[in-house]
């Protein structure tokens, strides 16, 4: 058994994903502001925010060409998508930056993906990522009501308790049936 | 009491054909129409079943359907106003029907009679009502966006059933622990006060 690998394989497997080699090479001569402003808007993107409008406004300030921009956007995606779907607990701050620091990116870029996935934002972008994922309905709302059939056609003296129950679903429908 | 049965034209031609059915038969008859008397809108003899009694007791399809049909009227008003069994048997002996018949009424109603409240109480109508629940308690250990999860959730099938329909609709519900617990809380304040019910 080979033991020349003293480290884990990296967080992004076996194979580096295509979009993320593409935006390694692409991020050469990219300063650390536009390289800001672009992570910006993907952090967004994935918080579930429409950025357009921003990325537009970021592809016509820069003199970088609109295809390299989005190589980027794309690899920036990716990266952080993986990252997050990694729980804490397995995937540590230092193993992350020395991921990628394979990856032959400048040290600042590093940190500003390292501050994403383990600082405050990783909650809210837990959540809207979750939010695609299949579930079924749950449970929104629960409203019910506690009746007594005093007397029915068949019966002059029923005196039956029921409870007639509403729940509003999160897929947006509404039940409403009588459990007895 | 007031008579839970009027003599109408109808009544007297029915107590008649009743009086003259043979007294071997007739329990097992009364005892067949109050078994099915809460299943509302389904006959209670089958066409082929209905052939062999008008031959068994001599009647006409006429006459059998109203023997049948005041039988059930009967036993619905002694349900409707939940009377005494002796009370039954004096009520129908006021209409004329001879005593041995009326010691049957009476004797099945007593035997049947609580079971059927009972069975008439739970077939109350509603719109919809929750007929079935089922449940599993699962482990999701992944999902798309996250990996390494072990997180435990509950999933609820309620079977609704439609007052106008045979359909069972099944509707599923998803809770994390969180919500199952939530929702745990809401139903033990309605059983709260079904209890301060009784």
């Amino acid at each position: 058994m080979s033991s020349s690998h003293a480290k884990d394989p990296s967080f992004l497997g076996g194979r580096i994903p295509p979009e993320i080699e593409s935006m390694s090479r692409n991020l050469k001569d990219v300063d650390h502001e536009l390289f800001r402003k672009l992570l910006k808007a993907v952090v967004s993107a994935l918080e579930g925010k429409d950025c357009r409008e921003v990325m537009r406004s970021v592809a016509e300030g820069s003199v970088i060409p609109q295809e390299r921009l989005s190589h980027i956007i794309a690899g920036m995606h990716r990266l952080l998508s993986e990252a997050i779907r990694i729980p804490p607990s397995s995937l540590k701050q230092e193993a992350f930056k020395d991921d990628l620091r394979m990856l032959k990116m400048p040290e600042d870029f590093i940190t500003d993906f390292s501050s994403v996935v383990f600082g405050s934002r990783r909650a809210a972008l837990e959540a809207a990522s979750s939010q695609k994922d299949p579930h079924l309905p749950t449970l929104e709302e629960f409203k019910w009501r506690v009746d007594v059939s005093i007397s029915t056609s068949s019966l002059s003296r029923a005196l039956q308790p029921s409870v007639l129950t509403q729940m509003k679903l999160s897929d947006g429908t509404f039940h409403r049936f009588e459990v007895n | 009491m007031t008579s839970i049965i009027k003599e109408t034209q109808s009544i007297k031609e029915a107590v008649t054909f009743i009086n003259e059915i043979d007294a071997n038969k007739f329990p097992r008859l009364i005892s067949r129409i109050i078994q099915k008397l809460h299943l509302k809108g389904e006959r209670t003899f089958s066409e082929e079943e209905e052939q062999k009694l008008r031959a068994a007791l001599s009647l006409d399809k006429r006459a059998l359907n109203l023997v049948l049909e005041t039988s059930a009227f009967i036993l619905e008003q002694a349900v409707y106003h939940n009377i005494k069994p002796a009370a039954l048997q004096q009520q129908l002996e006021v209409i004329h029907l001879n005593p041995e018949k009326a010691e049957v009424f009476s004797q099945s109603w007593a035997a049947a009679g609580p079971e059927l409240v009972e069975k008439l109480k739970r077939n109350i109508f509603a719109p919809k009502k929750l007929e079935h629940v089922g449940w599993q308690l699962n482990l999701q250990m992944a999902q798309s966006s996250q990996t390494r999860l072990k997180s435990p959730s509950a999933v609820l099938q309620l079977g609704i059933k439609s007052e106008d329909s045979e359909a069972q609709e099944n509707v599923f519900v998803e809770f994390n622990h969180q919500q199952l617990l939530e929702f745990y809380n809401k139903l033990e304040v309605v059983q709260g006060q079904l209890d301060s019910l009784t």
